[in-house]
């Protein structure tokens, strides 16, 4: 009953965790996944539970859930309505879950039974045909009767995440365990799905845990935040509070290191030095010590448990709270500290490009032929008349949304597709080299990364150890000790992965370096220092860097110009402080809208990214557009990029820029 | 090791496998072992014979254990157990010739079908169809005609039919890794075809190859046993342990350990050949 079950308010907790241990077995070795972990969720609250990836956040909805894996050694207690969902038999289990329980992963595509039809999936949860089609239509599934009789492959990401969402209240349970809900999604789609995860809580009454690794999304519709590291409990609070007053150096540290469309663009970003300790062999003492720059002697003792350091506000630090603030902005000073002589800018420069180009691309045409099933082929329009110029030493960002086209444009430029029509101009030079958004799957798994880092000196004549002498500079420059080339990507974390192809790429210094989401598989950390390195080497090497990314706080930072591409057109060109902060295309905007921010919470744009096998006619972005007119739809209109403003640098593809 | 600043160490899970403890390692150590013996007893054969496997050393039909014989002796009077090693040897010899020289004519093909793609692979592939299409004992029968009969031309025969399912597996692998970012990345950085072909992928196509191959031994020596049935294996008195099973079946009812000692000689070869496999499998499973 989505509208008419208001929940007891005067339940104490509709969960209970009690100094939790979770340790599970891989392989021979122990994973010590949660090592303490205490804290509890109110009725109809939303508890957002942030932590980075090996941070045991997972395993606690798994236990949350009663799910762990039948070889996972537990103590402590994980009350859910008084049932202990560690100890309790499996049938008590079930019961809670059933009737009390709801849950929502990361990936639809996998949590959906692939050969039955959303009518029936939902139905099962429901118990009722009628059940099912109220609540696909509360969770805003439009057209909903029909949509009972497709399949999940024939829904779009954020249509099917909402089907798991419509299963997930389906009985109206008090609980509802979210697992990085939105992480697959676009931003404009995320939007959508959090604001209805809220509008859910208030109709329902149901609570959330809601994990994810973005503050931002947690600070959007969390009413607590808690911060997990290394298995244990760090920071614990209001919302507000811990964005605004965080009490412990890690929440400090994972502040610092999150960009915003505020984040300076002339300081390198601040980053976490070191990496997750091994939950193999977790630290005895404070798991954030190693990297802590207010570490003291009394840290690696023993393990800090949390405090109230004030009402309602728990952090786990040996220091008081006073010296923990007061030595933040010395943090920030450290790692990102500039080598002498350089300025800091973190990606984007102040020196103007030079009038060479570097990247020439001319009404570039690319379209795909994709199986339609039976035989039959459907046309896929990656690329729809794309030109941009990329001047020696520029730095440009291709922002879009999954079905943009942008990794198409960057495989273009790369020369690792063919354009369909147009041209593609490069600058003399070195050939452009790429950087992966999965690093460990570009680099030959069985090659060491000396050999691969080599590989590109082949052409050079030089001898073996001119070769090795210049591999090790190489991984000196990206910050990796020489002796990292006798080892595989195996053997590797991900930012060194990323690091190494980066290394790879730079060798011999290519004339642009293209980058294609290098960061968005990165921890937070971790993606900071990765932005301010390629920044670095780019102003060292005198690249240009064509980037592409989702993420408009990302390309702000790394971009002298962005580029938004919509349904494989670029729909708006300028200086990346000007389309961020004054941006002229409608889509633009509902994009910067989108992007998950601290006490910004504008309309969702509505509607999905509409699909590249059949873009709408004339303004592909019409069907979504707030201030679109009966002529965008005209077939016959081709949008094209013009110049506004003085010096025409900026440029938006709109026909009714004059309306805004 | 030492680190920069910046840097962080090294993860130490450096290729654990072989020698700490654990199933899956117990496993690859027990495969590795039977290899090692099916080798071993293979090689040393001749040596360790109580008795010449070809001539009568004792009276027919002895039941195992009987006047000293281990396993018994067969029909007319030869032991078994020698013949049962020499056999062994043979077998042995025959499924790494056979295995070996398909691998490296099956790689090649599909190596290069693989790599170029195109007309190239599908030339090679229909090429591969038809020889994937012959049957053994036709071909033996050809090769015997032509050359004349000899366990050498057998051998030669089928190792023509043997290697199309080599080319197709280590084909089909090879298009599969070219799929992934690790294959661009390594255009990007220069590589050209050949330097592609054997450095980022056949490493790649070795596990499903070598796993193939030690799942394979069982089935190619029931091939050759089939083959020595129709008198297209080794010549008459020499030991065979298919032909040796397959010649004295009407021995089953009363002298059942005239065919089954050989028949299970060839059973446990199979065994160990699949054990080995996995053992491989195990081994190379990560990657």
């Amino acid at each position: 009953m989505l509208d008419s079950s208001p929940h007891v308010a005067e339940t104490p907790a509709v969960a209970e965790i009690d100094a939790l241990h979770v340790t599970l077995r891989r392989g021979d070795q122990d994973i010590h996944a949660i090592r303490g972990m205490s804290l509890d969720i109110g009725p109809g609250e939303i508890l957002g539970l942030v932590g980075e990836s090996g941070s045991g956040k997972s395993v606690l909805a798994m236990s949350m859930l009663g799910l762990l894996p039948g070889d996972a050694r537990t103590s402590g207690r994980c009350l859910v309505h008084g049932d202990d969902m560690l100890s309790a038999p499996a049938e008590v289990r079930r019961r809670r879950r059933r009737s009390s329980l709801g849950a929502v992963f990361q990936d639809p595509m996998t949590s959906l039974n692939p050969t039955m039809r959303i009518g029936a999936q939902v139905a099962e949860a429901a118990e009722s045909d009628e059940e099912a089609l109220r609540l696909l239509k509360a969770v805003g599934i439009p057209d909903a009767h029909r949509r009972m009789g497709a399949f999940p492959h024939e829904l779009s990401g954020g249509l099917r995440q909402r089907v798991m969402i419509a299963m997930a209240v389906a009985g109206s349970p008090s609980l509802v365990v979210a697992d990085e809900p939105t992480t697959a999604l676009d931003v404009t789609v995320q939007a959508q799905v959090l604001a209805l995860l809220r509008s859910l809580r208030d109709q329902i009454g149901c609570s959330f845990l809601l994990i994810t690794h973005d503050l931002g999304v947690a600070a959007r519709v969390a009413d607590r935040v808690a911060v997990m590291y290394a298995g244990r409990l760090a920071e614990m609070g209001p919302t507000g509070v811990v964005l605004r007053e965080a009490a412990h150096p890690y929440s400090l540290g994972l502040l610092g290191s999150r960009l915003s469309l505020g984040s300076s663009r002339t300081e390198p970003l601040a980053t976490l030095p070191g990496e997750v300790p091994d939950p193999t062999r977790p630290p005895a003492g404070c798991p954030f010590a190693p990297r802590c720059d207010l570490v003291t002697d009394r840290c690696a003792q023993e393990p800090v448990d949390p405090v109230e350091v004030a009402p309602g506000h728990l952090s786990a630090c040996v220091l008081p709270i006073e010296q923990v603030r007061g030595a933040t902005e010395k943090a920030r000073e450290k790692e990102g500290a500039p080598p002498a002589g350089t300025s800091g800018h973190p990606a984007g420069s102040s020196t103007q490009p030079q009038g060479d180009v570097a990247v020439d691309v001319r009404r570039v045409v690319k379209t795909f032929w994709v199986k339609a099933g039976r035989g039959r082929k459907q046309r896929l329009a990656a690329l729809r008349d794309i030109s941009l110029t990329v001047a020696d030493g520029e730095s440009v960002a291709i922002v879009g949304e999954s079905g943009s086209g942008k990794s198409t444009l960057l495989r273009v430029i790369a020369g690792l597709e063919h354009a369909g029509g147009g041209e593609i101009a490069l600058g003399h030079g070195v050939r452009p080299q790429m950087v992966f958004q999965d690093a460990g799957a570009s680099l030959t798994p069985w090659l060491t990364v000396g050999d691969l880092i080599g590989e590109r000196l082949r052409r050079e004549r030089m001898s073996k150890p001119q070769r090795v002498e210049r591999v090790a500079a190489a991984l000196a420059q990206v910050g990796l000790p020489a002796d990292v080339a006798g080892v595989r990507a195996a053997q590797l974390s991900g930012g060194q992965r990323q690091r190494v192809a980066l290394a790879r790429a730079t060798v011999v210094p290519p004339k642009v370096l293209l980058c294609d989401e290098p960061t968005s598989a990165l921890d937070v950390s971790l993606a900071s220092g990765v932005i301010n390195l390629i920044g670095r080497l780019r102003r060292e090497l005198g690249m240009a860097v064509v980037f592409v990314t989702h993420d408009l706080s990302v390309a702000r930072i790394v971009a002298d110009r962005i580029a938004v591409m919509y349904l494989g057109r670029i729909v708006e060109l300028g200086d990346a402080e000007d389309v961020v902060h004054h941006p002229r295309h409608p889509y633009t905007r509902a994009l910067i809208g989108a992007v998950p921010d601290f006490g910004a919470d504008p309309p969702a744009l509505p509607g999905d990214p509409a699909s590249p096998l059949r873009p709408p006619p004339g303004c592909s972005f019409h069907p979504r557009c707030p201030i679109a007119a009966e002529v965008c739809a005209d077939p016959d209109l081709h949008p094209r990029l013009l110049g506004i403003g003085h010096g025409q640098v900026h440029q938006v593809a709109c026909i009714r820029t004059e309306v805004l | 090791m030492a680190t920069g600043s910046t840097a962080t160490p090294v993860r130490s899970r450096a290729r654990p496998r072989l020698l700490s403890g654990g199933g899956t390692t117990r496993l690859s150590q027990a495969a590795a072992g039977l290899f090692a013996l099916t080798t071993l007893i293979a090689l040393l054969a001749p040596l360790i014979e109580p008795y010449d496997p070809l001539l009568p050393v004792g009276q027919p039909q002895l039941a195992p254990g009987e006047q000293g014989f281990l396993l018994g002796t067969d029909s007319i009077g030869r032991d078994i157990l020698s013949r049962v090693l020499a056999g062994w040897q043979s077998s042995w010899w025959a499924a790494v010739i056979v295995i070996a020289s398909g691998l490296l004519v099956g790689g090649l093909v599909g190596l290069v079908a693989g790599t170029f793609g195109g007309i190239v692979d599908n030339v090679l592939m229909r090429i591969t169809d038809t020889f994937l299409a012959l049957p053994a004992p036709v071909i033996a029968i050809a090769v015997a005609a032509t050359l004349g009969p000899s366990f050498a031309h057998t051998l030669l025969a089928v190792g023509i039919v043997w290697w199309p399912f080599y080319a197709r597996i280590i084909r089909g692998e090879i298009r599969t890794l070219a799929a992934r970012p690790h294959v661009e990345a390594a255009r990007l950085a220069g590589a050209g075809r050949i330097r592609l072909g054997l450095r980022h992928l056949l490493p790649g196509a070795v596990p499903t190859a070598v796993v193939t191959a030690s799942l394979d031994v069982g089935s190619l020596l029931l091939t050759l046993a089939g083959l020595s049935f129709l008198g297209l294996g080794q010549s008459a008195p020499a030991a065979e342990l298919g032909a040796d099973t397959a010649k004295n079946l009407s021995f089953l009812l009363q002298d059942w350990w005239i065919p089954v000692v050989p028949g299970v000689a060839v059973m446990v070869m199979a065994l160990f050949g699949n054990i080995a496999g996995d053992g491989v499998r195990n081994l190379l499973g990560d990657r």
